[in-house]
């Protein structure tokens, strides 16, 4: 069964379709890249999916559940876990204590009020923190963690709660050309061993072909194509709306 | 045109430019390559005055403008273009090249919303549309020629490529080259080897907040070890 | 009966245009400099008094009048301008409450110097006929004074609105509400261009200050009291929104006038209820917009339980406390008591300001509700006193999570704002209710039960007690309950993304910190024997404020330092001087200025920064 399931998705606002009646779905251990030009709809279609916008029409299916308009905070329950543009980590803890909270999430163990929470789950957490390869950084504040070494604290977190889909948005904006391709080698792999669900979007065409199973290309909130990176790097249509010459970016 | 030498800057206690030199010569592209958290966004707000250096001396021309406020460095001929963007969503186009007007340069055209609007032709299409309403794309473009409003002579571009897609990337590329020919200098910071390569004629390699490496792009090509250490794993 | 409504409405709309005057200066500074400016009703006050002294001299006709009138909007906007370049420019990067602190103690100074200057009696403004002078409509007579007033606020709506939309000027105000920064990289000046905001908003002040003469005088309240409609006004409207500042003028101005015909009693709570509704169905006020996530400098600060040092240090100061009585006479054991209440009612504050993320700005009112219910218990069902330090934090803590509720769904600012609202409901039903609690003249005879009567022994029930629930708080905030809180704060989009409920932790948190003041606010009865309305008032709520923020919110410790530094002050000042506003007005300042982190922050880096050295 495909681990997430969409159909016909919409919405609209102040009478722009934003989205615009699409339908995918992915598979357990399938890494699905979404892309297309700035205001295309992929924010959009990513809030559609873990919450943060509720669509017009359309149903978004989780491992067969329906969890279609669910609050961000529901659909993390049903075991999809993010990653952010912009890291969004708690910065006043240690690595290893944000890992702790997202089990002590996970677990249902937060309204406990006597054990100190650095006291709970602690091998898990730093087993976690190695599997991305932040086992030696797990004392250290997230405040001052490197850019690099948040995102993968991130994917940590999201792991906690051993999630059946992983919704990466532009996880590599902002880092270095070799630290992209690591963090996503990295994603790939625990895609694999987790048979784990991974949709992200991504304006790095080497990541975006280098990576990615499959590739959604959205423009103005309709999908104009899917398909193998060959078929859509070879299609004229995606040249012409979003790729280009290649020159300046290295997706030729 | 600039003259930076030995610059440092401490956020709180963590020293991240670690003693930066460079010069800029009128009239050409230096790109400023680095890993994320290398310096480069760090240097470029050090030279504008958003973050103050701790040591160090800019040159800008004949004046010295270290320690300097933003406004004061700005209105010498400094302009800036963050990563952000930071347009003024609650503005029009209009008033968000208002805001960055300043009085002409002697010897160089003044930039007026026209002159951009050929630069630029999408922001002539939308000059009542409010900042918040635009695409990425259209803001990166918006935000470039409110900083040219203040006939800059020297223009500071912070990663102009991140987040944008590609066959947007090939319109800046183009929208920069043509900026130059109408005389501007521009500093730029890039991690996009293409995109950098494609309009610069220079480049200074920044890692750990010191300038390791300074030479042109040819040299740069023929030295993929050098690449990799830039770049590789 | 329909001329009667006429009158009603056209003296609300007169009212309204006063406090829209006032409102429209506090919501442009705050727009630009993103200061929330207690001292504006200092200013507006001042405008009063100024006026006064000009408009008196001057004869009794109209034009002298609009002449002294402009005067005095010149003579404020110079001194606003002034305020500005000598004191605000230094704390525009500090936290915003330390701003809201440090405007606080500009009003306290002010209040004094005002004081000082023009003498602690009303004085009112001898009226030329002109100004006493009835329109009729209809068959009703409406003042003369009242139409001009009501033709005043839309004209400098209409003046604002060009302004800021019009010329350069307005445009560089409004890019400059947004990121001021970006503004200053263009080449703006934005020093001139802040001081010339303050001056528009102090004129404006001073505008209203003196056109309130007519219709009353010019005296020591008007500051506080103009402030925390102007507030409401602010708040309702959306903050930094002028236009919103109008409507939200008109809705307070117009349903107060009426408010008074209706339900003389209930006025005060009125203000509050209307901005509690609207607040609840439009989280950034009628046409506000959401607010920028400002880095908040204590979440990104590594929390760790106090070092080994710093606790011996504790256990230190705690056997010192304790042995304290057996040397110390009763003055100094009484300070000693009001230290520890203050200690557990600061720590209450603290729970959920700095982990919770929530600043509270009427933390009074738990504090209150839990004086008044230990005193009703003992006098109204005469309950012993344990019962009544059981009930007080119980109740204290229900009432709390009954206006939890609404409060923990907005943030920032408007949350502070709410509380504040909250706070001053509880006091107004609590000075209103004569019956049940004595109004004005408070419960008095609130006494500890026999065995405690001794003030040894009820000193080490106190210390006991407010100890105890202070490491009780402490042993939350580092079980997983406080660091889902502290999650909660650091990144509202993670939390979700784990399943974390913010609104629910956040409920119990401030469930928790009510009930804990309650307890705080019982033992403070029981000590001073009486409860009065005071107990729930502003400046109670600042006190808590002052010391968590004299403190630091990043540590435990912080509270805890800044209650015992805040009592010992405050003690000292009542007993050295009768300028004691001036005095404390003049050490908030000072301290703000020299401790931006906090006390307890900054000793907290010098610490760090000894031992890397």
């Amino acid at each position: 069964m495909k681990t997430l399931a969409v159909t016909a998705l919409s919405r609209s606002f102040g009478g722009v379709r934003a989205v615009d009646g699409v339908s995918f779905a992915v598979a357990p251990g399938e890494m699905l890249a979404l892309i297309g030009p700035n205001g295309a709809g992929k924010s959009t279609c990513f809030n559609l999916l873990n919450g943060q916008l509720r669509p017009d029409t359309g149903t978004v299916h989780l491992g067969g559940r329906d969890i279609t308009g669910l609050s961000p905070r529901r659909i993390a329950r049903h075991g999809v876990g993010r990653t952010f543009q912009i890291t969004a980590t708690f910065a006043s803890m240690t690595a290893r204590e944000n890992v702790q909270l997202a089990l002590l999430a996970h677990h249902r163990q937060i309204w406990r009020f006597l054990r100190p929470a650095p006291q709970h789950h602690a091998r898990e957490a730093d087993a976690l923190l190695a599997q991305v390869g932040m086992a030696e950084q797990a004392d250290r504040a997230a405040a001052i963690l490197a850019y690099g070494d948040l995102k993968r604290l991130e994917l940590a977190i999201a792991l906690a709660a051993a999630p059946r889909l992983l919704l990466m948005d532009e996880p590599t904006a902002g880092m270095a050309p070799a630290e992209r391709t690591a963090l996503m080698a990295l994603t790939r792999d625990l895609a694999n061993q987790r048979q784990m669900a991974v949709l992200f979007t991504e304006h790095d065409m080497d990541v975006v072909f280098g990576i990615a199973d499959r590739i959604l290309v959205l423009d103005r909130g309709r999908l104009v194509a899917e398909g193998t990176p060959e078929t859509i790097r070879a299609n004229p249509a995606v040249r012409a709306i979003y790729l280009g010459t290649g020159a300046t970016t290295g997706g030729h | 045109m600039l003259d930076v030498q030995d610059l440092h800057t401490h956020y709180g206690r963590a020293h991240i430019l670690q003693g930066i030199s460079l010069q800029v010569a009128p009239g050409e592209v230096l790109v400023l390559l680095g890993r994320n958290g290398a310096g480069k966004s760090t240097t470029l707000k050090s030279l504008i005055g958003l973050v103050r250096p701790t040591a160090g001396r800019i040159r800008f021309g004949t004046e010295y403008i270290t320690g300097h406020e933003p406004h004061a460095i700005a209105r010498a001929g400094l302009g800036y273009v963050p990563e952000e963007r930071r347009i003024f969503t609650d503005l029009t186009v209009m008033e968000n090249l208002e805001v960055g007007r300043l009085p002409p340069r002697p010897g160089l055209p003044a930039w007026t919303p026209e002159r951009l609007f050929a630069l630029f032709p999408n922001l002539g299409e939308m000059r009542t549309r409010l900042g918040g309403r635009m695409s990425g794309g259209e803001q990166q473009m918006l935000a470039i020629a409110r900083t040219l409003m203040g006939n800059p002579r020297l223009i500071l571009l912070d990663e102009p490529s991140e987040g944008l897609a590609p066959i947007i990337v090939e319109q800046m590329a183009h929208a920069i080259t043509a900026m130059k020919r109408q005389g501007v200098t521009i500093l730029l910071a890039e991690q996009n080897l293409h995109f950098a390569t494609n309009i610069a004629d220079r480049a200074a390699a920044i890692e750990r907040g010191r300038i390791v490496w300074t030479g042109t792009i040819p040299a740069l090509h023929a030295d993929p070890a050098l690449r990799d250490t830039l770049f590789g794993a | 009966m329909l001329s009667t409504l006429l009158v009603q409405l056209l003296t609300g709309l007169s009212g309204a245009s006063s406090l829209f005057l006032v409102s429209a200066g506090l919501t442009v500074i705050f727009g630009v400099t993103r200061v929330v400016n207690f001292s504006h009703g200092s200013l507006y006050m001042l405008g009063a008094y100024t006026g006064w002294s000009i408009l008196s001299r001057l004869p009794r006709e109209p034009l002298p009048f609009i002449l002294g009138v402009l005067l005095t909007v010149a003579a404020l906007a110079l001194l606003g301008a002034l305020l500005e370049r000598l004191l605000l420019r230094r704390i525009y990067a500090a936290p915003e409450l330390l701003q809201l602190l440090f405007t606080f103690g500009v009003v306290l100074v002010v209040q004094d110097a005002t004081q000082a200057i023009w003498g602690p009696n009303d004085l009112p403004l001898p009226r030329g006929r002109w100004l006493r002078s009835f329109v009729e409509i209809g068959d009703a007579r409406v003042p003369l004074y009242d139409l001009i007033l009501i033709a005043i606020g839309p004209a400098v709506l209409a003046a604002l609105w060009l302004l800021l939309t019009r010329t350069r000027w307005g445009t560089l105000i409004r890019a400059a509400t947004q990121d001021r920064e970006m503004v200053a990289a263009l080449g703006v000046d934005q020093k001139r261009l802040f001081t010339s905001v303050f001056a528009l908003g102090a004129g404006l002040a001073g505008l209203a200050g003196a056109l309130s003469l007519p219709d009353g005088s010019a005296n020591l309240q008007m500051d506080l009291s103009i402030i925390t409609d102007a507030f409401v006004v602010v708040v309702v409207g959306g903050l930094g929104s002028v236009p919103g500042a109008f409507l939200a003028s008109i809705l307070i101005g117009v349903l107060q006038a009426f408010g008074i015909v209706v339900l003389p009693q209930a006025t005060l709570v009125l203000v509050f209820v209307i901005m509690a509704a609207v607040l609840v169905v439009r989280p950034n006020g009628l046409l506000g917009r959401p607010q920028a996530i400002r880095e908040n400098p204590a979440s990104t600060t590594l929390i760790r339980p106090a070092e080994p040092a710093l606790r011996w240090l504790g256990l230190a100061a705690l056997i010192l406390a304790a042995a304290a009585p057996l040397f110390v006479g009763p003055f100094l054991l009484s300070v000693l008591t009001e230290m520890a209440v203050a200690m557990l009612f600061a720590a209450a504050l603290h729970f959920m300001m700095g982990p919770g993320g929530m600043a509270s700005f009427g933390h009074a009112a738990w504090f209150g509700l839990g004086a008044y219910a230990a005193a009703l218990a003992v006098k109204g069902l005469a309950l012993p006193m344990t019962a009544g330090l059981l009930i007080a934090p119980l109740l204290a803590g229900t009432a709390a999570a009954l206006f939890g509720w609404f409060v923990v769904r907005l943030s920032g600012v408007y949350l502070a704002m709410l509380t504040l609202a909250f706070a001053q409901i509880v006091w107004a039903v609590m000075f209103q209710a004569v019956d049940l609690t004595g109004g004005d003249n408070g419960i008095l005879g609130v006494w500890p039960a026999q065995w405690a009567t001794d003030r040894l022994v009820f000193y080490w029930l106190t210390l006991a007690l407010c100890t105890a629930a202070t490491l009780v708080l402490r042993t939350i905030l580092y079980a997983p309950f406080g660091y889902a809180l502290r999650g909660a704060r650091d990144s509202e989009l993670r939390a979700a993304a784990i399943g974390l409920d913010a609104t629910r932790l956040r409920h119990a948190a401030f469930t928790i910190a009510g009930a804990a003041a309650g307890l705080a606010g019982s033992l403070a009865a029981f000590s001073k024997g009486s409860v009065f309305p005071g107990f729930i008032a502003i400046s109670r709520s600042v006190d808590a404020l002052l010391m968590v923020l004299l403190g630091g919110v990043q540590s435990m410790a912080g509270p805890i330092v800044g209650a015992i530094a805040y009592t010992g002050l405050f003690d000292l000042l009542l007993l050295a001087t009768d300028q004691w506003r001036a005095v404390l007005g003049l050490s908030i300042i000072v301290l703000v200025l020299a401790f931006p982190q906090g006390i307890a922050g900054t000793a907290h880096r010098l610490w760090l920064r000894g031992k890397e050295a």
